[in-house]
């Protein structure tokens, strides 16, 4: 222990670098190797993953946001997400557009409905509609949600604050296979008359996968006041 | 290929030794579900998983359980489902037996 570590507790030594494991150790191989052949360049790869790392629920928002006001889009939309995408610029099947890289290009969206509330999960690794949601959030990839989510969905959903009524149908979606979900959430009170660009700032990303329900206060933005007291 | 469940077939997941990869959750083996949508035929994950992207393709199915029917013990509501997609391979008629 460093002289400078003198308080009085016992924890375990802090490890400024854990162990990293196998995949990791794998993709730096196939990077370097690939790298050394000339394949790219550690410059292109480091601009691909800024890019890839920066992109947001944005897309999911606009879509649901514009299914909201445009009810034709939105059977377009139920129908066939990886089409309906297109009409906003995300192209599934194009990895240098603004889709990632993927050949998992079956897109579902999933409607809610007062009798239904759907919520999205993979129960084997971390499937995600990276193309309209972008990154997963870290404890979406954990174990502790994954396996939970599909036993204990009501008790998950309270854990983010969420406690639906027992007439509504709580369906979970494992993408255990080639299909991506997205939930789409029901419009809120209080949005008439508001525009495509209000409705989709209040769609955040939790509203689609479904762990949230979209409120016309919130935004992903707007950092949360004072924490609300329950009544 | 023609497809071997119907939509609104009740259809049970085999509860088939596995080796390797099947993306066959072991949680809805030998439960009964019902068929709520088609698929398209992709490889089915036995193949793909050896990189054989021209392996075995055949009809994929999405199937809807009910909770209780995953877990004799779940603590949430009768209403309450999960839906997973399942290869054909996986799957049999589950007839008039209810679980």
């Amino acid at each position: 222990m460093s002289s400078d570590h003198d308080h009085d507790h016992d924890h375990a030594p802090i490890q400024e670098a854990p162990e990293i494991d196998e995949f990791e150790v794998l993709e730096t191989a196939v990077r370097e190797l690939s790298i050394e052949h000339g394949l790219f360049s550690a410059e292109d790869h480091r601009r691909f993953s800024e890019w890839a790392q920066s992109i947001g629920p944005t897309g999911g928002s606009r879509l649901v946001a514009k299914a909201w006001v445009d009810s034709e889009f939105k059977q377009r939309l139920l129908a066939d997400g990886t089409t309906a995408s297109e009409e906003i610029g995300i192209d599934w099947h194009d990895p240098t557009g603004t889709g990632t890289p993927s050949d998992y290009t079956y897109f579902y969206v999933l409607e809610n409905t007062p009798e239904v509330h759907n919520t999205i999960v993979c129960t084997l690794c971390s499937c995600y509609p990276r193309p309209v949601l972008g990154m997963s959030p870290e404890w979406y990839r954990t174990p502790h949600y994954r396996r939970r989510m599909v036993r204990w969905p009501r008790e998950v959903l309270a854990e983010f604050g969420l406690h639906l009524p027992p007439e509504v149908e709580v369906r979970v979606h494992d993408s255990n296979q080639k299909s991506r979900f997205m939930v789409m959430p029901m419009r809120p009170e209080g949005t008439d008359g508001w525009s495509e660009d209000q409705l989709a700032a209040i769609v955040t990303r939790d509203t689609m996968i479904g762990v949230a329900l979209p409120q016309v206060s919130w935004t992903a933005s707007a950092a949360p006041s004072e924490p609300t007291s329950s009544a | 290929m023609r497809r071997k469940f119907q939509l609104g077939e009740r259809v049970r997941v085999r509860d088939a030794t596995t080796l390797f990869h099947t993306r066959t959750q072991a949680f809805t083996r030998g439960r009964t579900g019902v068929v709520v949508e088609n698929r398209p035929e992709w490889v089915i994950p036995e193949d793909e998983a050896w990189g054989r992207d021209d392996g075995r393709t055949e009809p994929f199915y999405v199937v809807r359980f009910r909770q209780r029917d995953l877990w004799p013990d779940y603590t949430g509501f009768d209403v309450d489902t999960l839906e997973t997609e399942v290869s054909e391979r996986w799957l049999e008629p589950a007839g008039k037996e209810q679980r």
